[in-house]
């Protein structure tokens, strides 16, 4: 009894606390709002170039837009900023952390953008499509730089071993790669890698959905995958461990997207799995012929969606509010949405947009963007879970990285992490 | 001395005290007492007592870190402590040469984390990195220091050797210089070859130096950051997530406050016992060397 009493206690006093903490939220002056950006590099250049676009084009409001870190230091950022009245009118976040937020209760709907608006997104990069039952919720998202993982391939290191065309098949990609490595002498360095992708979250799910398997089945249970799972990590092992020609990038996170890239560039490997958001980049920068492939199939073609949406903070009303409408209204336009797609390598997500640029011959003339935009057929949506993010983080990343560069044990590797969800800590178990 | 008035030291220690209250014991009672609640920020504090501290006992998250972080501590304080003290018995001349070496051993004290993280990520690449270049010439195998769980903890350490060394050189070489040569020249009139000088005059009067040098060192290594951040990330297979690290991820990566305080209790109270050690290796330095 009495420890019941002193949780009480406690509980009254940190919720207290954290109210005396948190402050009421501090509005941007008339006709400014604040947005938060997580990109650094070409992205923010661009970004940064449509902002003023966007104040080019009218002079009711002002975008003061800042920089804050990768994706999840951004997140951070923003329930921090949240919590103690600081949150920015609008920002972006990563799609796996949208059902979070909304069922937080922190996002604003964002329906009043309008229905012309809504109706021109592309459904696969839009909530509607987005996610499983996305079209059925109130609007919380809006797309913004939204990709696929895609096949980056060296197409001068494929001459050589006589080939035009990226492999179409989880076989032909193992035996492309073994093909296409090259080491110096038996104990030496590897001089040229076959082929190299962060052992990740993202990668990994792409793989499951060729296997023929999904993260969330449609009864709600987290399968991740099973056996699809367990072959899609046996995949990579395969590739690593006995192949020897594939590289797993040293770091972690964007660190290890940020090495594959460096080592393609560098010709140290000859075909890179990784976003479309890199082929405005890759496409600069690579001093050699570059081709652009969808992600190879075992039972189907399937890639997820990634990159971010737009997000409006409850706590954004009134005319702060309806000037963000103003802005994300410009930014779906198909004008600025080509333009930002053109620009970095992301998918356009305006329909009408991609009609035009079509018209225009623009695929004609890059290919490339063309390869990205058909693999969007294959497009396999996430289950709107407002756990994704932590399965994501907690139960699946870390264990797939020991599985696969350890050689660990697939199929327990995967029950160990569906074991995880149920005991990942006190933040989840919401039974007290 | 006397104060003139009672209240006057008080008074003088007031801004310290009050520097000390807000910016160090507060946030620390304020980590305790989140470590009791379950927190991601966003939705209300729930209590759930001493479960995150039952949870990283019980995972083992808490030992294997612990783990990691004292042998990255043992590498780090070891090797620098060792070399900087070798360092600075070799350097310990006169000479325009000497001077240079010193500080150009001392340099790599001064250039940033990041700098150096960068630096050595090209040096230790397992296939276009300068250390594979060399090993592959000689016919050694490569090796992916930084890819391979086995070598990565071992290469960060290598790598906070290389930049601490010139900091314990440079306490080391004012401790020697704190050494009268009166002492030492009695010594080599009694006979005592360089090795015994050493042995029985110079080493128990510089313990009060090594103790500060390990200590400190000790401490900066379980603080340790900045080059986990810009090299690995804490990876592979968290083979590099020492405590510090693992705090920034609970936060930063898993948005877990409660979890996180509870690291920052337990890692406070390391830092504290560290402390403790400090001092007591520093005064019995003292009664052992029979210095004032």
């Amino acid at each position: 009894m009495t420890v019941a009493l002193t949780r009480r206690h406690l509980a009254g006093l940190a919720a207290t606390l954290a109210g005396g903490c948190a402050q009421r939220r501090r509005r941007p002056p008339p006709g400014e709002i604040h947005l938060w950006f997580t990109y650094g590099g070409r992205n923010r250049t661009v970004l940064l170039d449509l902002v003023d676009r966007f104040h080019a084009a009218q002079a009711q409001v002002r975008v003061k837009a800042t920089f804050q870190g990768d994706y999840f230091e951004g997140l951070v950022k923003l329930r921090t900023g949240l919590f103690v009245g600081a949150a920015p009118s609008v920002t972006h976040v990563i799609g796996e952390v949208v059902p979070y937020l909304a069922e937080a209760g922190v996002l604003a709907r964002l329906d009043e953008v309008g229905e012309e608006v809504v109706d021109d997104l592309d459904p696969a990069l839009a909530q509607s499509g987005t996610f499983v039952g996305g079209d059925g919720r109130p609007l919380w998202a809006l797309p913004f730089n939204r990709s696929t993982p895609v096949a980056f391939f060296n197409r001068a290191h494929f001459a050589e071993a006589g080939r035009t065309t990226a492999p179409a098949t989880w076989s032909e990609m193992r035996e492309v790669a073994r093909t296409l490595t090259r080491r110096r002498g038996p104990r030496g360095p590897t001089a040229r890698w076959g082929f190299e992708c962060p052992v990740a979250w993202w990668f990994w799910v792409a793989l499951v959905g060729q296997a023929g398997g999904q993260i969330v089945e449609t009864d709600g249970r987290v399968s991740l995958g099973d056996a699809a799972g367990v072959d899609a990590i046996a995949h990579w092992q395969a590739m690593i461990h006995e192949d020897r020609s594939m590289k797993p990038p040293p770091g972690r996170d964007y660190n290890a997207w940020e090495a594959t890239n460096r080592d393609f560039l560098a010709g140290r490997v000859s075909m890179i799995w990784t976003s479309t958001a890199f082929l405005s980049y890759l496409t600069e920068h690579a001093p050699f012929p570059l081709g652009v492939a969808p992600l190879p199939r075992r039972d189907r073609y399937s890639v997820p969606t990634g990159g971010t949406f737009f997000v409006v903070p409850a706590v954004v009303r009134g005319p702060e509010r309806e000037a963000v409408l103003t802005f994300l209204r410009f930014m779906m336009s198909p004008e600025v949405s080509n333009h930002w797609a053109t620009q970095t390598g992301y998918m356009p997500v305006s329909r009408r947009g991609r009609r035009r640029l079509r018209d225009e011959g623009f695929f004609a003339r890059h290919p490339n963007f063309d390869v990205t935009l058909q693999q969007l057929t294959y497009a396999a949506p996430w289950p709107w879970a407002s756990d994704l993010f932590r399965i994501q983080r907690e139960a699946v990343q870390p264990r797939l990285e020991r599985a696969v560069l350890a050689h660990g044990d697939a199929a327990a590797t995967l029950s160990e992490a569906r074991d995880a969800l149920h005991t990942l800590g006190p933040e989840e178990r919401r039974s007290p | 001395m006397t104060p003139a008035r009672r209240h006057h030291p008080y008074v003088l220690l007031a801004p310290t005290v009050a520097v000390l209250l807000v910016f160090f014991v507060y946030p620390l009672l304020l980590a305790g007492y989140r470590s009791l609640f379950a927190w991601d920020l966003l939705t209300s504090p729930r209590y759930v007592g001493a479960a995150h501290y039952r949870e990283l006992w019980r995972s083992g998250a808490l030992a294997a870190t612990l783990g990691r972080t004292l042998g990255y501590s043992a590498i780090t304080v070891g090797a620098a402590s060792s070399l900087g003290l070798l360092l600075a018995v070799q350097l310990n001349r006169e000479g325009a040469i000497y001077g240079f070496v010193r500080g150009a051993v001392f340099s790599a004290y001064i250039v940033s984390w990041v700098a150096v993280g960068l630096l050595w990520l090209w040096i230790l690449d397992g296939d276009a990195g300068i250390l594979a270049a060399a090993t592959g010439r000689l016919g050694l195998p490569a090796i992916a220091w930084l890819a391979d769980p086995d070598t990565a903890l071992a290469a960060l350490a290598g790598v906070t050797v290389w930049k601490i060394t010139g900091y314990a050189m440079v306490i080391f070489f004012v401790g020697l210089q704190d050494i009268p040569d009166s002492v030492l020249e009695a010594a080599a009139i009694d006979g005592a070859r360089p090795w015994r000088r050493f042995r029985y005059v110079t080493w128990p009067l510089l313990r009060p130096t090594a103790a500060f040098v390990t200590t400190t060192s000790l401490i900066l290594s379980f603080q340790a950051f900045d080059i986990v951040r810009v090299m690995t990330q804490g990876g592979p297979i968290e083979a590099t997530t020492v405590f510090v690290y693992a705090i920034y991820e609970s936060v930063f990566m898993n948005l877990r406050v409660g979890r996180a305080s509870a690291l920052t209790v337990v890692f406070f109270g390391l830092l504290l016992a560290l402390s403790a050690l400090q001092l007591w290796g520093w005064r019995s330095g003292r009664r052992g060397a029979g210095r004032p």
